[in-house]
């Protein structure tokens, strides 16, 4: 199978600091590769790469056989099929739930709004906040707003899904109900990057566990693998320290 | 040119003296009116609240031109006494600083907790000991960074005296351009010379708060004059 | 000395100052405008990638708020015969109130534009938008919200400015006071009514901001 994403020795610094050092990889449509490791190790720094927030300095990345460049206008292109959810939500205040959901479509893939209201409703239905849709943000809890925003990405019908650490700045009440959408997206067939702490979500819906250290892939493997059995001694202690 | 502008240099810097001497007057008088007015408005009896209100509002509400006009031609019509300029001017810079001030007094105020007031009580303190030995020296620290922002906004605003014939440095700047020609010079040493004062004032206050370590300062209080 | 408040010694003066208050009217509104579009190239500067147009911006604020605008009044009054140009009263007072608003303009924008989180344009930019509709839809609607009472403030504070007109004779509504007192000497008379003018037209600003903002943002209380 083409790979949707590949990323071939990429590298990206900040001034002196590599936060990225040569990483390479590939995605297959349907994956659910769930990158894991401790903090500040560059793994939100590389979804941002893949869709052109950030731009690298060594290496390419091809998304859908096209390389993404962050600072050309071939990126416009590539963000139309990626869809980002961020930890803080980023949620247009201004706007309602549905106008949320509804605005990229309008605006940026110029779909008519009748089409793309319906589609925004349907969403809705399925990420469970039809009796929501006329709120603003400021009056949505954090999972409720987070569900909107897998909406907002969805709405844009992507190929490729980017989670960065979806639950993260979620109360643990509400982290449930955002993991069983993307549960629901996994099973949907959906291709899917997610950065996450939630060990136990990557090893039941997880195809794939990325461990991220220093910049580097250390390991790559079948989460429940990687689990029971972490062939290198940083996945080990990272993982050990984590159950601690 | 500017051979002329140097031997005004002393003139000028009489002026400069000038035009402090009468903004820190009427700040003076403006933080005791303004203290006294957000007593007022915080009290308990109605009345005062209401009339300190509207004093507030009026004086926020209309130029200090006017009120230096006033002060000046009509104040003497009622009370029957001559006001010289600086007289005059004072006295309608300190009632609209003192406006300005009382609502910053007042935030001042505001900003101390509950909890310090029922502490201090519970141990006895009336009303003035509280306020003077509790509130005020919390108040202070809020109330600074503002009040470095009404002085300067006080010394823009004294350039009006000018319209009322005092003699500071808008009056003194003029009258130098008169008696070299009507140059442009003099008025760019003006403005420049206001830069200086109003810059210098802010690093002064700048360094106080530092001093006292209290926080960044609210630069949102200030008047367009 | 005996001195009765009687309002009826100045009738006669009432029809001037309609025209005077139509004129501060006039100038003040003029002059937000121009503030607003002067105000606006402000952050532009202080963003550009030249340290000499940086520190231009920067140097313009801190000027417009340091020096009295009687002084920026008279350095345009005067500007215009010296280098040859024929400016009236009334477009020297405009040119001076502008130009000193602008600064505070250029503080208002800087403020609204710093309350938009990063985390704004990188949504809005993930989904594909480019700069134009970035601004369009989503920072500029969040901008409006933030500035909007400080404009309001704003406007009031160049009403009041606009009596400085009077002192290049401008025959607004400081004006009128001072030469109906001087005429009628009923000082205290022409000090009420122009109080009177200029409250009312400060607080009508006031209470259409709160009532417009109230409309236009559903979603919560707007500062003051």
């Amino acid at each position: 199978m083409t790979p949707v994403l590949r990323l071939n020795s990429m590298t990206k610094r900040f001034g002196a600091r590599t936060i990225l050092d040569g990483i390479s990889m590939s995605v297959v449509p349907g994956e659910i590769v769930c990158f894991i490791g401790p903090s500040g190790t560059g793994k939100s720094t590389l979804l941002r790469c893949v869709n052109g927030l950030e731009g690298i300095q060594g290496g390419e990345i091809i998304f859908e056989g096209q390389r993404v460049e962050a600072h050309a206008r071939s990126i416009a292109a590539v963000r139309k099929r990626v869809g980002m959810i961020f930890q803080h939500f980023n949620l247009y205040p201004h706007l309602t739930a549905l106008q949320n959901v509804m605005l990229a479509p309008v605006v940026v893939h110029k779909e008519p709004k009748a089409v793309v209201e319906e589609r925004a409703r349907a969403l809705f239905e399925k990420v469970r906040l039809s009796h929501r849709i006329d709120a603003y943000p400021s009056q949505l809890s954090g999972g409720e707003q987070q569900r909107v925003a897998i909406a907002r990405a969805l709405a844009a019908n992507p190929h490729l899904l980017m989670f960065d650490e979806p639950t993260s700045a979620l109360d643990p009440e509400t982290v449930g109900d955002v993991l069983a959408v993307m549960r629901d997206l996994a099973q949907e067939g959906r291709t899917m990057l997610v950065v996450t702490h939630e060990i136990r979500f990557a090893a039941d819906v997880g195809t794939r566990m990325v461990f991220v250290d220093k910049g580097q892939i250390v390991e790559d493997a079948d989460p429940r693998e990687m689990l029971a059995n972490p062939k290198t001694d940083r996945a080990r202690q990272f993982l050990n320290s984590i159950h601690a | 040119m500017s051979m002329d502008l140097l031997a005004y240099v002393p003139l000028l810097l009489r002026a400069t003296g000038t035009t402090l001497w009468l903004s820190w007057l009427a700040v003076l008088i403006g933080v005791v009116g303004g203290t006294l007015l957000a007593l007022l408005r915080i009290s308990r009896w109605r009345t005062l609240r209401i009339l300190a209100l509207l004093y507030t509002e009026f004086f926020r509400s209309i130029p200090i031109l006017i009120v230096m006009f006033f002060s000046y031609f009509g104040m003497p019509l009622l009370l029957g006494v001559d006001l010289s300029p600086f007289a005059a001017a004072t006295i309608a810079l300190a009632l609209h600083a003192s406006s300005t001030m009382s609502e910053v007094v007042r935030a001042g105020i505001q900003s101390v907790g509950r909890g310090q007031w029922e502490a201090a009580q519970s141990s006895g303190m009336g009303y003035i000991q509280v306020m003077r030995h509790i509130i005020g020296p919390q108040a202070i620290r809020v109330v600074l960074p503002p009040s470095v922002g009404i002085l300067i906004t006080t010394v823009k605003e004294s350039s009006l005296a000018s319209v009322i014939g005092y003699i500071e440095l808008t009056r003194t700047g003029l009258l130098i351009r008169e008696s070299t020609d009507g140059g442009f010079a003099p008025l760019l040493a003006l403005a420049f010379l206001y830069f200086l004062i109003n810059y210098a004032i802010s690093l002064g206050g700048g360094a106080l708060e530092r001093r006292f370590h209290i926080g960044r300062r609210s630069d949102l209080v200030g008047a367009m004059a | 000395m005996d001195y009765t408040f009687t309002l009826r010694t100045i009738y006669p003066y009432l029809g001037e100052l309609r025209h005077a208050a139509a004129l501060t009217l006039g100038l003040s509104v003029l002059a937000i405008l121009l503030s607003l579009i002067i105000g606006a190239a402000i952050p532009v500067l202080r963003r550009s990638k030249s340290r000499i147009l940086r520190v231009l911006g920067s140097v313009y604020v801190e000027f417009m708020r340091n020096t009295p605008l009687l002084v920026i009044l008279y350095v345009v009054y005067f500007a215009g015969p010296s280098i040859g140009v024929r400016l009236s009263s009334f477009n020297a007072a405009l040119i001076a109130l502008s130009l000193n608003s602008a600064g505070y303009m250029a503080e208002i924008l800087r403020a609204g534009l710093i309350a938009v989180p990063a985390g704004q344009f990188e949504a809005a930019q993930s989904q594909g938008m480019n700069a134009l509709q970035v601004f369009r839809h989503v920072v500029f609607p969040q901008v409006f919200r933030t500035i909007y009472a400080p404009l309001g403030n704003q406007f009031v504070a160049v009403i009041l400015a606009s009596s400085l007109a009077s002192v290049v004779a401008v025959d607004e509504v400081a004006s009128w006071m001072e030469t109906v007192g001087s005429t009628s000497f009923r000082f205290f008379e022409t000090f009420v009514v122009a109080a009177v003018v200029y409250l009312v037209l400060c607080q009508s600003v006031n209470l259409a901001r709160l009532a417009i903002g109230r409309a236009l943002f559903r979603q919560g209380a707007v500062a003051r």
